[in-house]
């Protein structure tokens, strides 16, 4: 039995996913070495900055030696590729702790309200450029359109700013956006790093609640300002198989319209997954505006503290974790791409 | 909408466009609204000192956060600057970064792209890999990082926006220059004996050019966003620099307390300038291509 042979009887999703891991290995080292260079791109000296004025010639000497910056270009990103293997980002100049624990601490924050806020705004994109393209012309369809091209000239911070006005402020119905839940609560058990979940398993409802009603003003402002983009894109792409000929031979045929819509549904699945890929991408930059507002404790506030601060390790472990959580979120839309569309051959 | 034109159906590009933009114009009401809009951006460009009613970085504790008047006509912000009048500056540094990042981009871009779709082997596949990955990243992370690696600058935010949308002009051109180079045009000129550069820059580069203008105005606009963006969580231009996303930023403390007017009007502009890029774009692409008018 050849090789050939014992890779065709392996499912067929197991054989997309091996065939795609390979490519991860070395996207990582790109990764790795741009915010390797990023850093290094510093005009003036990391370690003066580090150190500040009042540096001694032997603490400079140290801190060179320690951060690996007394070799060569090669040798200082060999050092910092053998830090970072083995879990080392460095020390937070502000925060005194290693970055990893830093990230790690926050990460669960900014992915309960990415998640939230994506899961919000394909509900309402999808469905809504699906009625549109069905329905030309419809009301539905101008309202989508209007709203589409309007949409994506909203800055998400100050559409943040304005819902807290109006809901928190004038009208008194939304909670303080001061965090991820009412201080006076106690945050629940660590699990699953979601507060909405964590709360039901731990079975405190108030804590739910609490959790629940924090995250309403941030999910509804990412939505708000990036489902219109999704509008737009999710009717082009399903409008170009909804126009195609054997749509056009179904309706011919006779098929019933729920039947063809959802004949034309599974077949714009494949682009609809990448552009879900690429929301969840964007959603990444957007909460870093988005948390700031709401003081949420994520990994984008804890970014933009790192730029007020020149907190270089901070900022290098944040991008370097954001593109790393890119890579596997668009690895993951690869897969499942080939693994809706039967064509591809693997 | 096809990809592939016949002979006579050659982008819109005579000299009879004139006439065929007014009539275009009154047939499309929001192209006639986003360039109106970009008219008055103009206008507050150039008559900045004429249309503003005070020093745009003028402090003046004694009218801190004083609601829109006819003394202040938008209201003051926290250190009692007009603004009305900060609004009409910004419109001054808010384009002028975005139009040059996106000019940059745009200059650099196109004969990248020309390049890596004229000639196959290595090196373009290597450039496109490259652009992948820049553009993998998510562009306001990027931004924030190459900002505040490079110093807190207006024109490095311009330069950090240009890095970034330059791969975009780059990919555009270059789907364009795949297909322009299988015609049967390319290979007449080849025949005929036209150098490579003649081809690429007489043949090939004024049919490729319609997506990537229309990609400027877009662009434009989220240039305008970024910035805005950046500025706002303080990685961008800085006070007392009047600039829309910053002026926001101001007033960000005193929303929530009912102060509003400080952060709700510059934001009002950074919509306005951003619609009318978005509304010119969409009007363009109908333009230039009547059948995608639906």
């Amino acid at each position: 039995m050849t090789i050939s042979d014992t890779w065709h009887r392996l499912p067929r999703p197991v054989r997309i996913v091996l065939a795609r891991l390979p490519l991860l290995a070395p996207q990582m080292l790109g990764v790795i070495f741009v915010t390797f260079i990023l850093v290094r791109l510093l005009p003036g000296d990391p370690v003066l900055l580090m150190l500040g004025n009042m540096a001694t010639e032997e603490s400079i000497a140290t801190l060179r030696e320690q951060l690996g910056l007394d070799g060569s270009i090669w040798s200082q990103f060999l050092v910092y590729f053998q830090n970072l293997i083995q879990g080392d980002l460095g020390v937070s100049l502000f925060t005194s702790n290693p970055v990893v624990k830093d990230l790690l601490e926050r990460a669960p924050a900014t992915l309960e309200l990415i998640t939230y806020a994506m899961i919000l705004t394909l509900l309402i994109a999808v469905p809504t450029a699906i009625y549109a393209t069905v329905r030309p012309k419809s009301i539905v369809d101008r309202a989508s359109r209007v709203y589409g091209l309007a949409a994506g000239s909203l800055p998400d911070f100050w559409v943040a700013l304005l819902l807290i006005f109006i809901f928190f402020t004038t009208l008194g119905i939304a909670v303080a956006p001061f965090g991820r839940i009412d201080p006076m609560l106690s945050a629940p058990e660590f699990v699953t790093g979601f507060y909405t979940i964590d709360a039901l398993l731990a079975g405190d409802l108030r804590a739910f609640m609490s959790a629940a009603s924090r995250l309403l003003l941030p999910v509804i402002t990412l939505a708000i300002v990036n489902s219109g983009a999704l509008m737009k894109m999710t009717s082009s792409a399903f409008g170009e198989i909804w126009r195609s000929d054997f749509i056009q031979h179904q309706r011919a045929s006779g098929v019933p319209e729920r039947k063809i819509i959802r004949a034309a549904l599974r077949n714009s699945l494949p682009p609809l997954i990448t552009l879900t890929g690429f929301l969840f991408g964007f959603l990444l930059g957007a909460a870093v505006l988005v948390e700031t507002i709401f003081s949420w404790g994520g990994l984008g506030q804890y970014a933009v503290m790192a730029v007020i601060n020149s907190d270089y390790p901070a900022l290098q472990g944040f991008v370097l974790v954001a593109a790393a959580f890119i890579l596997i979120v668009y690895l993951i839309v690869d897969v499942l791409y080939e693994i809706v569309d039967p064509r591809i051959e693997v | 909408m096809s990809a592939v034109m016949t002979p006579d159906e050659t982008p819109n590009t005579d000299l009879s466009a004139t006439s065929d933009l007014g009539r275009f114009l009154v047939r499309h009401p929001a192209a006639l609204i986003g360039l109106s809009l970009l008219i008055l951006q103009i206008l507050a460009i150039i008559f900045a000192p004429v249309l503003s009613t005070h020093d745009p970085m003028q402090a003046n504790a004694l009218r801190s956060l004083q609601p829109p008047s006819w003394e202040n006509w938008l209201g003051t912000d926290v250190s009692g600057m007009d603004i009305y009048s900060r609004i009409i500056y910004a419109t001054r540094i808010n384009l002028l970064i975005s139009v040059t990042a996106v000019g940059a981009a745009f200059i650099v871009g196109v004969p990248i792209g020309l390049l890596v779709g004229y000639y196959r082997g290595w090196a373009s596949n290597l450039t496109m890999r490259v652009f992948d990955f820049v553009q993998s990243f998510p562009v306001f992370v990027m931004g924030m990082a190459l900002v505040s690696v490079m110093g807190q600058e207006i024109w490095n935010v311009a330069i950090a926006l240009g890095v970034l949308f330059t791969p975009v002009f780059a990919r555009l051109i270059r789907a364009e220059a795949l297909s322009l180079r299988e015609r049967s045009f390319i290979a007449a000129a080849k025949c005929s004996g036209a150098t490579d550069i003649k081809i690429l820059f007489r043949h090939i580069l004024p049919n490729a050019l319609s997506p990537a203008i229309v990609q400027i105005s877009i662009s434009i606009g989220m240039a305008i966003l970024l910035t805005a963006g950046l500025s706002f969580i303080g990685a961008g231009v800085r006070m007392p620099t009047p600039e829309w996303g910053l002026m926001v930023s101001t007033g960000s403390q005193q929303m929530i307390l009912g102060i509003w007017w400080v952060s709700f009007f510059p934001g009002l502009a950074i919509i306005l300038s951003v619609l009318s890029f978005a509304l010119i774009a969409d009007a363009a692409r109908d333009f230039i291509d009547p059948r995608r008018a639906r």
